[in-house]
């Protein structure tokens, strides 16, 4: 526990994990509490149509009436749930196949090293529009899609700390007092090698967001729900002569995924002091 | 030379499978979808009985799924990119025209991105001074973080809207019939604004492994040998470490080149750009599966080509890659 200790100590000492995380508590309560903090409901109507940002209205109008500031803070909890479902996924499947591969080696880790790298390199979006078109696209499915393709950067990293695990003297101690594979991997290998993983899945929340944001862009987002990236799309009408419509959803994409990069470096900062200033990849 | 050879051999083969890979994906996707093939290929709601004709004989749809996939392949190979049913054309007939605005849109951006990010960071490290670094880090979180599309449009309501610099869309100023150098003027003008915002969005990536690689390049032990015998630090900078740190961000440009079609892609929607990414959404809207396979089949060999073309222009530069 004290080891636990000594890392939030660390996270905290790098100015971009500090702001990172300072945003990222913002926007969760945002999420979480935006039925309070929202002064009208996100669909309500109103009669001030595409008026400008004001008191009664801090973010104006579109074109419907509606408040944006209340859309904007409802389209948190999309983005967020996208961010954390999607990335969970991806580090869930990337752990267990590329610990797997790694430890077992052989055919089946040639096979899925071939996969990884292939997937590393397509455009991963079009993957990604296809299926939400021909499946249907409710905000579940979208979440379930992202983290289905985006697990090979994971994998790839997991594969790489289970190498390196595998010939580490607990491992091979483990191993000669007969305990059985899963068992090494699941109490050594995984909770010992999982935390680049982890930073990662920081980088890949933003990634899953501005993913999201796309898809709702292009019209192929959840017709139910109130995106940032569907607010973008509503408002290219409107937006030559009403620009609040358009610039707070951007912004607060923006914020979301910065805040997500920024934790991302923060921990990969923590996890490898010795590299600091130094990205890896 | 041979060693490059086998390199450059290895290179391709990978290339090829790759594509593979990406066309077995998708036959599989389209083929795990609800409802009938037939149907969902075609991309019409009741095609005519010829159209269903065709297609089973073609890809023998009453036969096996691997049998299937294999002509599918197989047809692929041939050069077959498959029939747009919505549109009656071939789906290359189609697509032939939108190659070149997309691949001069995508390769400008990306090469111009190139060329700003890895300055902006040998510019960064060479003026030394924490608060620049600071700053131009901060900005390429910034736009790393920003949709292509929302700054697509952000670009539109300031420089075509607001000042009126820029035409809002297309690829030529359809009012007027220029010819020659004008219409090539006419065709800058309007490109201006989509490459800076893809420009602008692919630059973090390389201003970012740039910098990495000089700080990097900093702990190597060359750098203590040469200042050991006394090479100055300006020369050191230049000639070493300047052309040492470019080879990472080099060796990313044919790997990012697939995000950057991503990013292009939607780019070319906000500003009705004739490429090939509003022909895809395009089909993807009308469920044109046939004619959305042939620009995928499309787009994978070309970012395949990109990346055979970045391997050997690298070789070049890195005998380490070269003579290994």
């Amino acid at each position: 526990m004290r080891k636990f200790g000594d890392f939030v100590r660390r996270y905290f000492t790098n100015p971009y994990g500090v702001v990172g995380f300072a945003i990222f508590v913002t926007l969760l309560c945002f999420a979480i509490f935006a039925f309070y903090i929202s002064p009208y409901k996100p669909n309500a109507l109103s009669e001030d149509v595409l008026s400008p940002p004001s008191y009664k209205h801090p973010f104006g109008t579109d074109h419907l009436g509606r408040d944006i500031f209340s859309r904007v803070v409802y389209g948190t909890r999309v983005s967020l749930s996208v961010g954390f479902v999607a990335a969970g996924i991806s580090a869930l499947l990337g752990i267990f196949i590329g610990a797997f591969s790694g430890y077992y080696g052989g055919i089946v880790d040639e096979i899925v090293s071939k996969i990884i790298d292939s997937f590393l390199m397509i455009p991963i979006f079009f993957l990604i529009l296809i299926i939400v078109a021909i499946f249907g696209s409710n905000l579940f499915y979208i979440m379930l899609v992202i983290g289905l393709t985006t697990w090979p950067s994971n994998a790839r990293i997991m594969r790489a700390q289970t190498l390196s695990l595998k010939e580490r003297g607990l491992v091979k101690i483990a191993k000669s007092i007969g305990e059985s594979n899963i068992r090494i991997l699941f109490s050594h290998i995984i909770p010992n090698g999982m935390y680049p993983v982890v930073a990662n899945s920081a980088l890949q929340m933003g990634g899953a967001i501005l993913t999201e944001a796309a898809l709702s862009f292009l019209g192929l987002g959840d017709p139910n729900v109130t995106s940032w990236g569907k607010m973008i799309n509503e408002a290219r009408t409107y937006m030559s002569f009403a620009w609040w419509t358009i610039v707070f959803p951007g912004i607060f994409t923006i914020l979301a995924v910065v805040a997500f990069s920024f934790i991302g470096d923060g921990l990969q900062h923590t996890l490898y002091p010795k590299l600091s200033g130094v990205e890896s990849e | 030379m041979s060693y490059f050879a086998r390199y450059l051999t290895r290179r391709i083969v990978s290339a090829v499978l790759l594509i593979f890979i990406v066309m077995t994906l998708n036959f599989f996707i389209i083929h795990s979808a609800p409802g009938d093939p037939v149907t969902i290929m075609t991309g019409i709601e009741q095609p005519s009985k010829e159209i269903v004709e065709t297609l089973k004989k073609k890809y023998g749809l009453d036969e096996p799924v691997f049998v299937q996939y294999v002509k599918y392949i197989t047809n692929l190979f041939k050069g077959d990119l498959g029939y747009s049913y919505v549109y009656d054309q071939s789906s290359w007939s189609l697509i032939k025209e939108r190659v070149f605005p997309t691949l001069i849109l995508t390769l400008s951006g990306s090469i111009l991105a190139f060329i700003i990010g890895v300055f902006l960071a040998i510019f960064v490290s060479h003026l030394k001074t924490k608060f620049g670094d600071t700053i131009v880090s901060i900005i390429s979180y910034i736009l790393y973080a920003t949709p292509s599309f929302w700054l697509g449009l952000i670009m539109i309501l300031v420089f075509s809207s607001k000042l009126s610099w820029f035409p809002t869309s297309g690829m030529y100023n359809l009012r007027e019939t220029y010819t020659g150098f004008k219409k090539i003027l006419d065709f800058l003008h309007h490109l201006t604004l989509p490459v800076l915002t893809l420009m602008l969005i692919q630059m973090p990536v390389f201003y970012r492994v740039t910098r990495a690689s000089i700080i990097q390049n900093y702990k190597e032990d060359y750098v203590t040998t040469l200042t050991a015998i006394g090479v100055p630090k300006r020369k050191l900078f230049r000639k070493y470490i300047v052309k040492n740190s470019i080879i990472p961000p080099l060796t990313i440009f044919g790997i990012t080149l697939g995000f950057s079609i991503t990013g292009a892609a939607l780019i070319e929607i906000v500003f009705a750009w004739p490429g090939m990414g509003r022909l895809m959404l395009d089909a993807i809207f009308r469920r044109d599966y046939q004619l959305l396979l042939g620009i995928y089949f499309l787009m994978a060999i070309f970012i395949s080509v990109a990346m055979i073309l970045t391997d050997i222009v690298i070789a070049f530069i890195d005998p380490r890659i070269r003579l290994t």
